[in-house]
Order: C-alpha cells, then structure tokens, then sequence
C-alpha cells in the first residue's frame, strides 16, 4: 500500500465528501418534512374554525378551537369508539400473548414428532389475507350471534395474531439454554410452572415486540371491523373514521380533530418504543 | 426430565387453545370460502351448489371485475418497482451517514404504524381542491384559481385514472419505510470486513454499492418484494377512504373494495368468496414467481 499520499488529494477528497454529506442530509430532510408536514398541517387544522379553514387553508390559526375536539368526541362518537378501541387491542394483546407463547413452548421445548409440523401449519396463516376467510367468518360469527359485539372481534384479532407470536416466541425460546430446564426438573418442577417461572421471564423481549406488533395492527384494523360492526356503540376508531368520508360533511374541522384523536395513540406509543416496534416488524416480516 | 417433557398432557394442554383457535377461525373458514365461491349464496337465500358459474361470471361479463383487477395489478407492480428503488437509496444513504441516523429512520417509518383510514382522510383533504394542494398552488401563483388545476381524485380520464395514482403515490409515502427497514436490516448484517478489504482494492462506495451491498441483500430483495406484491394486492383502507363512495362509479375500484361491495352491499356471498379466492390465488403465485426469479442462493 502506498503509505505517503499526496496531502492536496486528501484535502479535495475531504471537501468532495462535505459535499456529498450536505447533499444527504438536504434530501433527507426534505424528505422528512414530506412525512411531517401534512401531520402537522392536520393538527394545526384541527385547531382552527371552518371560515378561516376555506380562506386560508394553509395559515396557522388564529384563535385555538377546542370545539372541534369535543365535537368530534361526543357527537363523532370518537370517544366510545377509542374505549372500545381499547378495550379491543388490550385484550386482544393480552390473550394472543398468552395462547401464542403457550403454543410456542410446546413447540420449541416440549419433545414431540410433530412440532416442526404444527409450527408449519401456524405459518400458513401468515400468508392468507384476511378477504378470504372474511365471508366465511361473518356467516358463521352471526349464526353464533357474535357480531356487533366486542368479543366478535377479539376472537379473529387473536388468531391472526397468532402466527406472528408463535413465530417468534418460538425463536425466543429456543435461545434459552435447555440446562435451565433440567435444573427446573430436577427440583420438582412442573411444566406449566417452569413455563411461567423459566421461561417466561426470559421471554421479555419477545413479549415487547409481539405486544406492540400486535397493538399496532389491531388498532388500525378496518376491514374486519367494518363487516362486523354496524352498531355505534361497539364501532372501533377506524370503523367510527369511515363516516366522515365524502362530501356530504360540512365540518371539516372536527373531521381534522377526528384524525387527530386516531393517530395521537399511536404516535405516542412509537415515540416511546419506536424502536422496538421497528425491530419486531422487520423480524416479522423478513418470515411473512 | 425427558419424560415430563414428553408427557403428552401438558403438550395438549399448552398447545391447544392456539390449536383450536386457529382452525375454527380461519383454517375451517378458508375451506368454506373455497366452498361457497362454488355457490349461489346470497344472504337470506338457500345455498345453491353452482358449479364453477361464479368464477365464469367474474372473467367474461363483470366489467367492475376487469377494472378491479387492472387497479389492483397496477398497485401491485407500481408498489413493487418504486418501493424497491426508494427503499434501497433511503437505506442506502441512511448507512451512509451517522448523525441522525435513528431519527431519520423513526420518520420515516412513522406512517407505517398510523392507520391507513386515518391517513386516507388526510390525504383525500391534501387533494380536495378547496383545501389543499390545489388552494397552495393557487396561492403560489402557480395556477389562477383552485379549480383549475388537476382534479386528483375526481379524474376519470385514461387507462389508469388519477386517483389510483394518486392513492399509489400515497400508499408508496405510507409504505417505503418497511422497504427501508428491511434493506437496512440486511446491510447492517453485511461484514465491514467485506467493505475495508474492497476499499484497499481501490473500490468506490458507489461500486461498493452496486458490486457488494446489492448482491448480498439479494434475498431481502425477494422478501420485501413478495411483502409489497402481496399488501398492494390487498390494499383497501386508503382506496375506501380517499374515494368517496359512488363518485367514480366503479372506475376506482380494486379487488379488496368488489369484494366488499358484492358481498355486503349486494348480499351476494358465494360471489365475494369467489373474488376472495382469486385474491388468496394471485398472492400465492406472485410470491412464488418472486421467490423463483429473484432469489438466489446466499452469499454467505
């Protein structure tokens, strides 16, 4: 290798990377102002009244209109729809949690011919969109009586985020070391108390990630939600947000307010884990 | 040890809840679907074992069902080919720098979490001409008055008409950031070992790029490929959101919303399986067409 190196070519190398940079960095943030200004544009908006709105769409407001909030949360019905929205995703986080890691115990550390079998068999409904089993589902979940209704919906929100869970509590649990298992039998453990006292605990992160993936689209689901709720009092955020489409809305401030109050959730559950979320969807997506 | 681990009751007991859950929810019901896209089944009526008289219904007179499906294609490949681009060159230029990486990176990928029917809203208000861009560009001296520029979602002109355009520039905003992520993922996994060794060779990070990054993240390509293909095919949330309903007659429709109309708006069920199966079918050939054609055996 060439060890003395001419100092001007150095120099002129070093200027044309401070270009380069510069030219990154002026894209990239362009780019983000493309992500978050028409966010910010919707909050502002969501603050402003309706005349003001017509002349002026794009100025900031003069006077902040709560109303609007309110408006939309009570004549909206924003608000029994975010509870329920909540109370949907919370269950649904909760119960797939449980059944999945369950499932995922049984296949990564319970001994038996047809774990990798069932393991396959849970995948598949990562590749099924959820249009094909809709129809089906709807006749059947209204023979049973279980549409406009909560529980309707928690049961098919579980099952299909149930492969993504078992997928990768599987890949959590396979990397705990089977030595702690033995000393766990050797003191006279059983298996569902070393699943909750052994391996659950070691399991955290994986709870983390499939916790939130499994928030996230649960609380963004519409389709399902749509065919199954027609109720106002069981409608989740996204089903309660399809109203307000068309033209036949005059007031187009609430409906700014409308699309505030459904995404303020999510963005501050991403500012907290944003990280987190990120690595779950990847490592979920990179099996779908 | 061996023997409680082996003891067929607990295995029951820890995998049966998922077990039934998944088979009665969407095992069962997949199998029905391909039952009742046989069927003449409309809501209230008795099924009708009808032969494959759906599927010859929806190929030679429905014409919604050719425009559904000329959208829902275009999406698909429209998705395909500008997320694999802008995918790369973000995650390419994100590896490139260091400060701020992460947060660029978090906004970026923001609008992947946010619902889609909240965000179709906001877009549908940036294209109203009274409201956004139109009122901007007026406002700019660009045109005279808002109505007459592009009318975004209202134009019916053309093989591919504006709005479904437009809604794929906005699914592309909403999307690219998985894109990214998944490229990041793969780069970051590449040795620097591999990069140090080039960079005495006398190689340029632009033939780095070309010569070793995009070899190497070959099989993620595949992947977020397949993910693309596969969400563009089911797209429903933003076409159903920013259209208001009716506007365009069917000229905006894609196969998730025809599903959607003729199953729960006509009531005609076996109809809406039979589109559901040709969705389920299209997404297990496009996966494998990629899977054949773009990956390859890895590197490493």
């Amino acid at each position: 290798m060439n060890v003395e190196i001419d100092n001007s070519v150095v120099e002129k190398d070093k200027n044309k990377r401070k270009v380069v940079h510069g030219l990154i960095y002026a894209f990239l943030i362009i780019l983000a102002l493309i992500y978050l200004l028409p966010l910010l544009w919707v909050l502002l908006t969501s603050l402003k009244d309706d005349a003001i709105l017509m002349t002026s769409p794009w100025a900031f407001p003069e006077h902040l209109m709560f109303e609007n909030y309110s408006y939309a949360w009570t004549m909206g019905h924003l608000g029994t729809a975010t509870l329920n929205s909540f109370i949907v995703c919370v269950t649904t986080l909760l119960v797939s949690m449980i059944v999945g890691s369950m499932a995922a115990f049984a296949i990564a550390k319970l001994r038996w011919k047809f774990s990798k079998l069932t393991l396959t068999y849970f995948m598949i409904g990562m590749m099924i969109p959820i249009h094909c089993v809709l129809i089906p589902l709807f006749i059947q979940f209204s023979s049973w009586k279980l549409t406009n209704s909560l529980v309707g919906l928690i049961i098919p929100y579980v099952t299909f985020s149930l492969p993504i869970t078992i997928y990768i509590m599987v890949g959590f649990f396979e990397s705990i070391p089977n030595e702690l298992f033995e000393a766990a039998v050797i003191d006279g453990c059983s298996v569902p108390r070393m699943f909750v006292h052994v391996a659950l605990p070691m399991a955290r992160t994986g709870f983390m990630v499939t916790g939130l993936m499994s928030f996230v689209s649960n609380w963004n689901e519409l389709l399902l939600a749509m065919v199954f709720i027609s109720k106002e009092e069981v409608k989740t955020l996204p089903v309660s947000l399809t109203k307000f489409v068309g033209p036949y809305h005059t007031n187009y401030t609430q409906m700014f307010a409308a699309i505030v109050i459904a995404v303020i959730p999510t963005i501050i559950v991403y500012c907290i884990f944003a990280n987190q979320i990120v690595e779950g969807l990847t490592a979920g997506a990179v099996k779908g | 040890m061996d023997k409680l681990l082996r003891k067929k009751s607990n295995i029951i007991l820890f995998l049966a809840p998922a077990f039934i859950l998944f088979t009665v929810v969407l095992f069962f019901p997949i199998c029905k679907a391909f039952y009742y896209s046989l069927c003449n089944y409309k809501t209230n009526y008795p099924i009708e074992f009808a032969g494959v008289d759906n599927y010859v219904k929806l190929f030679t007179k429905d014409e919604t069902m050719k425009t559904a499906l000329k959208n829902s294609i275009f999406f698909m490949i429209f998705s395909c080919v500008t997320q694999l681009l802008f995918g790369l060159v973000l995650a390419a230029l994100l590896t490139n720098i260091k400060k701020g990486r992460n947060l660029f990176k978090n906004i970026y990928y923001l609008p992947c979490v946010l619902s889609s029917a909240a965000l179709g809203l906001l877009w549908m208000f940036v294209f109203t001409p009274t409201l956004g861009i139109n009122k901007m560009m007026e406002s700019l001296g660009i045109i005279e008055n808002y109505a007459d520029g592009p009318q975004w979602l209202f134009n019916t002109d053309g093989f591919i008409i504006l709005p479904i355009i437009v809604i794929s520039f906005v699914a592309l905003w909403q999307y690219v950031g998985q894109s990214m992520m998944l490229y990041m993922a793969q780069i970051s996994g590449i040795s620097s070992d591999i990069y140090e060794a080039a960079a005495i060779d006398g190689c340029t990070s632009t033939q780095a790029f070309f010569q070793i990054t995009l070899p190497l993240i070959k099989p993620m390509v595949a992947t977020a490929m397949s993910l693309n293909a596969i969400g563009s095919l089911k797209f429903f949330d933003l076409v159903y959101n920013m259209i208001p309903e009716g506007f365009l007659g069917n000229r905006a429709h894609v196969l998730a919303t025809h599903l959607y109309d003729q199953a729960f708006k006509f009531n005609k069920l076996g109809y809406g399986c039979a589109i559901g199966v040709v969705l389920l079918i299209m997404c297990l050939i496009v996966t494998f067409l990629i899977n054949k054609f773009v990956k390859v055996e890895s590197y490493e």
